[in-house]
C-alpha cells in the first residue's frame, strides 16, 4: 500500500500541476481584457506591457462605436439564435422520437445513415448548398442560415435519441393502451420528460449559430444584416491599421454573453457533453 | 408489404417514418442533393453567373497537378497529425488529473472547459495577438527564457515570429486549438466515471503504481471514448477554417503554410469563382475523410475494447 | 391522433414554415417619392466620411434620387455574392484590378451606351487611369480617386548617413549603393537600420518587373513571369537575403512594427526608403513624430531612361449587372465626375485628380505639398497599370510567395520564376479557353444592354 506522505505529495503534485495549467488556459483571456483596456500606443508599445497603466473603460464603448453596427449584430445574431434553436429542438426532437420510441423494420440502419451524415464537412457541400439557396433567391436573407435546423441535424438528433432510449418503456404503454396517438405520447408523455435534454440540445444549437462563421460569410451580402462573428471579421480585416485595444474590447463582449450562459447553465452542457461522447 | 406484416405493424411503420420525415427531407436537400450536384458540377466550368459548361474530367486532370491543391492537403494532413496526437492525450492527462477527488474540482473543470466556447473568430483574432512576433503574449513569456538561455549559453536565440513564418505557423496553429481542448477533456471525464472501482482496487492490491493503473485499466476501459474523440477531431481538422482564416486577415499565412483544404475550397468557390474547381477539390476531401474514417473504424474494432453491456 | 391527422398536421406546418420564409422582402420605395439608390463602398476612415459628404450633397442639390451609402468589408466577394444572388447594389466603389473577373464573369453593366448619350468620355481623363476602365473593348466604369506609388525617404536619416537629402537615387544601382551606406549594424552584428528593403511593405510583389522594364503578361495569353524585367526584379531581391542573411533579415523585420502605428518602421527611422502611395501623408500626420522630414519622388528604375516609369491605380464606380436602377445609378456616377465633386473627393481623399483638367488651385488646395509627383508619375508616357488578366490576383498572390521563398533562402530569383510562370500560366490557359468559348454570347448579351 501506499504510505500516507506519498499520498500527500502526489496530491500536493496534481494540484500544482492543475494550477499551472489553470494559469495557462486562463491567460489569453486575461491578456484580452487586459490589452481591451490599454490606451492604443500602450497596445504596441517595445517592450509590451502586462498591464495597463491607466485602465481605459472608455475603450467598450469607442469599440462599439467603432464597429458602427454592434447592436444591429447582436440583434441579428439573436435573432438568428432564436429561430434556429427553435427549429432544431422541434425537428430533432420528433424525429429522434421516431429513431428511438417506435419500432419500424430497417430503423436502426436509418440511423446509421444519419451518424453517417455527421461525418460530412461543411466545406465540402458548401458550394452546391450555396447554388441551392441561389436557385431559389435566398442568398442575402437569413433563410439559408435558419431554415435548414428545421430538418433535424444529425447530431442533435443522436443527442436526444439516445436520451430518449433511456427512458422506461411502460411509460408510454399506459398511454398507449388508453388509446393515446403517438403524437400524444410524444407530446404529453416523452417530452416533460426530456426536457434537460432538449435544454442541452438549445444550448449546443444556440452556441452553434453564435459562433458560426463560414455561412454568414458566404450567405449574407449586406453589412447591416450581418452577425457578430461576421461583424467582428470583418471590423478585423477592414484597411489600415488594426485598433487592438477595440478589437479585443469587440471580443470580449461577444465572449462574454457565452460565458454567462455557462455559468448559468453549467450542468446541461457537462451533461450534454457527456452524453455525446460516452456510448457512440 | 407481404401479407405478415399486420395492420399495427404498417401504422408503426407510418408513424415512424412520420416522426422522421423532417430528417428525411433535410437529408434529401441538404446532404444528398449537394452531393450529388457536387460531384456532377465538379466536372463543369462554373463561375456562378454563368451556366455551368460541361467539360469532363477537366477539372481533376487540373487538379493532378494543382501545386496549391498538393499543398493544402499537405498542411490538412500535418496539421491533423500534429493536432490530434497532442490534444488527445492532453485531454486525457487533465481529465485523469481532475478525476482525483479535490477540493475546488469544479473551479478547474470550469477553467479548464471555458476556451472551448470561445466563438471560432474570437479564437482567431485573439490568437493572431497572442502570436504577434512583437508583443504577443507568448513571445513575451519566451523572451526572457531565451535571453536567459542566450546569457548562460552564448547562442543568440530569439523567439519565432509565429504568424510570419512557415515554419512555426502551424504549431502556432495547434497552440490556439489546444486551448480549446476542453470539450473533450468533459467528455474523457464522463468517460473515466464508467471505469468501474473494482477494477481500480484489484489493480491496487496486485501492487501497481498511478502509471499502471492508468495503462493496463484506464486507457483500455476509455478506449471507445479515444476514439469516439479522434473520429470527431479528425472531422474536425478537416474543415479548420475560420480560426486561420481569421488569423490571417483571410490569406493564406506565410509561405501558404496556413492554406488548408477549406480554405482552398472557399478560395476557388468564392475568390476566383471557380466553382466547379472547388466542387472536384471538395468531393476529394470528402472521399478522403470517408476513407479515414472507415480505416479509423477498421482499426478501432480491433483494439478498442468495449465492455459487455 | 391518428397518422392521418399527423400527416396534415405535418403538411400544414411545412406549408405554414415556408409562408414565412418567403415573407420578408424589403421594397426599396421610400416615403418621400424618391428612388432609393444604394451604394457600397470598400472605404473606411476619412476617406469613407470624404465620400459621405459627397454623397449627402447630391442627395440634396436634387429631389428625384437618394443614394443610401454603406461601407462593405470584402467588398470585391461581398459584390459578386450578391450580384450572383440576384440583389445587387445600384453602384459598387471597387479597385479597378477587380474589373476584368467581374466584367469577363458578366457581373456588371457595360456604361458605352450612357457614355456614349453623355457628355463624359475618354477625352477628360489622364490616359493611364482610362486605360483601366476598359475591359474587351468595353468601359465598365468611371473613376473615384486614383493613385500611384513613389519612392519616399527619410531625409534626416539621408543627412545622418552623409547623403545630400534632396538628392533621391534614380537608378536601382545608385539606391542600393544608398543603401549601403545607410544600413547599420549594432554590437552583436544585427541590423539596426536599412535604407532599403524591398518586402517593406511590399504591398507591389507583383509589379516590380515595371521599374525593371518589362511586363508579366503579353497582353494576350501569354504570362511572362520569366521576362527578364520579372527575373531581373528577382535577383535584385534575392541579392538582399545574400548580402545581409535571411536569418538576419528575418530578425530585422520581427522587430519592425504595425504598419499603422507609431512603431511603423519608416516613420521610426529603421528603413530610410519606401515605396509608398499618397496615402502616406495622412499616415505619417497621424503617427509619425513631429519633425519627420520626408521626401517623395519616382522610384528608381535599372536603367536611367525609364525614371519615371510607376504603377497608376484607380478606385472605381461600376454598377452591377441585375441592379434596380441602372439609370439614376448612372447619374449619380456622371455627377461625381463634374470637376468640381471631383476635386472636391480628391481633396478630402488626399488623392490628385484623374481629370486631365485640373482647377488652377488644386495644388495650392491640396494639403499634401508632395501630391504633384504622384500626379506627374500618372501623366508619364511610361505609367503602367496592372495586367488585365483574369487570373491576376491568383498571380499576385503566386508572386507574394515566389518573393517570400527567395527573402528566406528557400528559392532562388530564376527557379522561383519558373514556378511562377508553370502554374500561372496553365491556370491562365484554361481561363482564357474558357473565355474563349463564351466570348462571343458574352459580347452579344453586351451589345444588347
Amino acid at each position: 500500500m501506499i504510505s500516507k506522505n506519498a499520498k500527500l505529495i502526489q496530491r500536493a503534485c496534481i494540484y500544482v500541476l492543475l494550477i499551472l495549467g489553470a494559469l495557462v488556459f486562463v491567460a489569453p483571456f486575461a491578456w484580452m481584457v487586459s490589452t481591451s483596456l490599454k490606451p492604443l500606443n500602450e497596445t504596441m508599445s517595445l517592450p509590451p506591457r502586462w498591464l495597463p497603466t491607466e485602465i481605459q473603460w472608455d475603450n467598450y464603448p469607442q469599440a462599439v462605436d467603432e464597429m458602427k453596427l454592434f447592436w444591429r449584430y447582436t440583434a441579428n445574431t439573436l435573432y438568428l439564435c432564436v429561430m434556429t434553436v427553435v427549429g432544431s429542438v422541434v425537428s430533432s426532437s420528433l424525429a429522434a422520437y421516431g429513431f428511438s420510441r417506435i419500432q419500424w423494420p430497417g430503423r436502426d440502419k436509418v440511423f446509421v445513415l444519419v451518424l453517417a451524415t455527421m461525418m460530412i464537412p461543411f466545406p465540402v457541400i458548401m458550394v452546391p448548398l450555396y447554388t441551392l439557396f441561389r436557385e431559389i433567391g435566398w442568398i442575402g436573407s437569413y433563410k439559408p442560415l435558419w431554415v435548414p435546423s428545421f430538418f433535424a441535424g444529425a447530431f442533435n438528433v443522436f443527442l436526444l435519441r439516445q436520451f430518449f432510449l433511456t427512458l422506461p418503456k411502460d411509460l408510454e404503454e399506459a398511454a398507449r393502451i388508453d388509446g393515446a396517438s403517438e403524437l400524444q405520447i410524444f407530446w404529453r408523455v416523452i417530452l416533460p420528460l426530456a426536457k434537460p435534454a432538449l435544454i442541452v440540445v438549445a444550448l449546443f444549437q444556440f452556441m452553434a449559430t453564435w459562433n458560426d462563421f463560414l455561412g454568414p460569410l458566404i450567405y449574407l451580402t449586406d453589412q447591416s444584416d450581418f452577425t457578430l462573428a461576421l461583424g467582428l471579421q470583418a471590423y478585423q480585416s477592414k484597411g489600415g491599421g488594426t485598433d487592438w485595444h477595440y478589437l479585443m474590447a469587440a471580443s470580449t463582449l461577444v465572449v462574454l454573453p457565452v460565458v454567462v450562459l455557462f455559468f448559468f447553465t453549467q450542468r446541461y452542457f457537462v451533461e450534454g457533453i457527456a452524453t455525446t461522447g460516452g456510448k457512440g | 408489404m407481404g401479407p405478415g406484416v399486420s395492420r399495427s405493424e404498417k401504422r408503426k411503420i407510418i408513424a415512424g417514418l412520420l416522426f422522421i420525415s423532417p430528417w428525411v427531407a433535410g437529408f434529401i436537400f441538404l446532404t444528398l442533393y449537394p452531393l450529388v450536384s457536387s460531384a456532377y458540377l465538379s466536372l463543369t466550368d462554373y463561375s456562378v453567373l454563368a451556366d455551368p459548361v460541361f467539360i469532363g474530367l477537366d477539372n481533376y486532370k487540373h487538379l493532378a497537378t494543382d501545386q496549391l491543391f498538393w499543398q493544402s492537403l499537405w498542411n490538412t494532413f500535418y496539421f491533423a497529425v500534429l493536432s490530434i496526437p497532442i490534444n488527445l492525450i492532453t485531454a486525457i492527462f487533465l481529465a485523469v488529473l481532475l478525476n482525483f477527488d479535490l477540493t475546488g474540482k469544479k473551479i478547474f473543470r470550469t477553467i479548464y472547459f471555458l476556451p472551448s466556447l470561445v466563438p471560432m473568430v474570437c479564437m482567431g483574432v485573439l490568437w493572431q495577438w497572442m502570436l504577434n512576433g512583437q508583443v504577443g503574449l507568448i513571445n513575451q513569456v519566451l523572451w526572457p527564457i531565451c535571453d536567459a538561455l542566450n546569457w548562460m549559453t552564448g547562442t543568440n536565440l530569439a523567439p519565432p515570429n509565429w504568424l510570419a513564418n512557415p515554419a512555426y505557423a502551424k504549431a502556432g496553429l495547434v497552440l490556439a486549438s489546444m486551448w480549446g481542448v476542453g470539450n473533450a477533456v468533459v467528455i474523457f471525464l464522463a468517460g473515466l466515471q464508467d471505469v468501474p472501482r473494482t477494477l481500480y482496487e484489484a489493480a491496487g492490491l496486485d501492487g501497481c503504481s498511478f502509471w499502471q493503473k492508468t495503462v493496463h485499466v484506464t486507457l483500455p476501459v476509455i478506449s471507445p471514448v479515444i476514439y469516439f474523440n479522434g473520429i470527431m477531431s479528425l472531422i474536425g481538422s478537416f474543415q479548420v477554417f475560420a480560426v486561420p482564416y481569421v488569423m490571417t486577415n483571410g490569406g493564406e499565412g506565410p509561405g501558404r503554410s496556413l492554406l488548408f483544404s477549406a480554405t482552398y475550397i472557399f478560395n476557388k468557390g468564392f475568390e476566383s469563382w471557380s466553382m466547379g474547381y472547388a466542387c472536384a477539390v471538395a468531393l476529394i476531401l470528402f472521399v478522403i475523410v470517408l476513407g479515414l474514417t472507415l480505416l479509423a473504424t477498421y482499426l478501432s474494432e480491433r483494439h478498442v475494447y468495449y465492455a459487455a453491456k | 391522433m391518428s397518422p392521418l391527422s399527423t400527416v396534415s398536421v405535418s403538411i400544414i406546418a411545412i406549408g405554414v414554415l415556408f409562408l414565412l420564409t418567403i415573407g420578408d422582402e424589403d421594397d426599396k420605395v421610400r416615403e418621400d417619392g424618391r428612388i432609393e439608390v444604394e451604394y457600397w463602398e470598400k472605404w473606411t476612415g476619412f476617406e469613407r466620411e470624404a465620400m459621405e459628404d459627397l454623397v449627402a450633397e447630391y442627395n440634396r442639390s436634387q429631389d428625384q434620387v437618394y443614394v443610401k451609402f454603406l461601407s462593405v468589408s470584402n467588398i470585391d466577394r461581398k459584390l459578386m455574392l450578391a450580384t450572383a444572388g440576384g440583389n445587387p447594389p445600384d453602384v459598387a466603389g471597387i479597385w479597378s484590378s477587380n474589373l476584368p473577373v467581374f466584367a469577363s464573369n458578366g457581373a456588371l453593366t457595360p456604361l458605352d451606351v450612357q457614355l456614349s448619350e453623355s457628355s463624359l468620355g475618354e477625352q477628360g481623363y489622364l490616359p493611364s487611369v482610362w486605360r483601366q476602365l476598359v475591359v474587351y473593348d468595353r468601359v465598365w466604369a468611371l473613376p473615384a480617386t486614383p493613385g500611384t506609388n513613389a519612392l519616399h525617404w527619410n531625409k534626416q536619416m539621408f543627412r545622418q548617413a552623409g547623403l545630400d537629402p534632396d538628392r533621391p537615387p534614380r537608378t536601382i544601382a545608385e539606391l542600393e549603393q544608398y543603401n549601403d551606406q545607410l544600413t547599420q549594424f549594432g554590437d552583436n552584428g544585427q541590423i539596426q537600420a536599412m535604407g532599403h528593403l524591398p518586402v517593406e511593405p511590399g504591398w507591389w510583389s507583383a509589379s516590380w518587373s515595371i521599374w525593371f522594364g518589362g511586363t508579366i503578361w503579353n497582353g494576350d495569353s501569354r504570362v511572362t513571369a520569366t521576362s527578364d524585367a520579372n527575373v531581373a526584379a528577382l535577383k535584385w531581391i534575392e541579392s538582399y537575403p545574400e548580402r545581409y542573411g535571411a536569418e538576419s533579415l528575418m530578425g530585422f523585420r520581427q522587430l519592425s512594427g504595425v504598419f499603422a502605428s507609431p512603431e511603423n518602421p519608416f516613420f521610426r527611422g529603421r528603413v530610410a526608403m519606401v515605396l509608398q502611395g499618397p496615402w502616406m501623408y495622412n499616415f505619417i500626420n497621424n503617427f509619425a513624430p513631429k519633425d519627420f522630414e520626408y521626401g517623395v519622388a519616382p522610384f528608381p528604375t535599372i536603367d536611367e531612361e525609364d525614371y519615371g516609369a510607376s504603377l497608376v491605380e484607380t478606385d472605381c464606380l461600376v454598377i452591377p449587372r441585375g441592379a434596380a436602377h441602372p439609370e439614376e445609378a448612372f447619374k449619380f456616377i456622371s455627377w461625381l465626375q463634374q470637376p468640381e465633386q471631383m476635386e472636391a473627393l480628391c481633396l478630402a481623399q488626399l488623392k490628385f485628380s484623374p481629370l486631365k483638367e485640373v482647377s488652377e488651385d488644386f495644388y495650392e488646395r491640396h494639403p499634401n505639398p508632395h501630391i504633384h509627383v504622384y500626379r506627374e508619375l500618372a501623366e508619364h508616357p511610361l505609367a503602367q497599370i496592372r495586367p488585365q488578366m483574369v487570373t491576376y490576383n491568383d498571380f499576385s498572390n503566386d508572386m507574394v510567395n515566389a518573393i517570400d521563398n527567395v527573402m528566406r533562402n528557400k528559392m532562388q530569383a530564376l527557379e522561383a520564376a519558373q514556378e511562377v510562370q508553370k502554374r500561372q500560366q496553365a491556370l491562365f490557359t484554361r481561363k482564357h479557353e474558357a473565355w474563349l468559348k463564351i466570348q462571343d454570347k458574352r459580347l452579344k448579351e453586351w451589345d444588347q444592354e
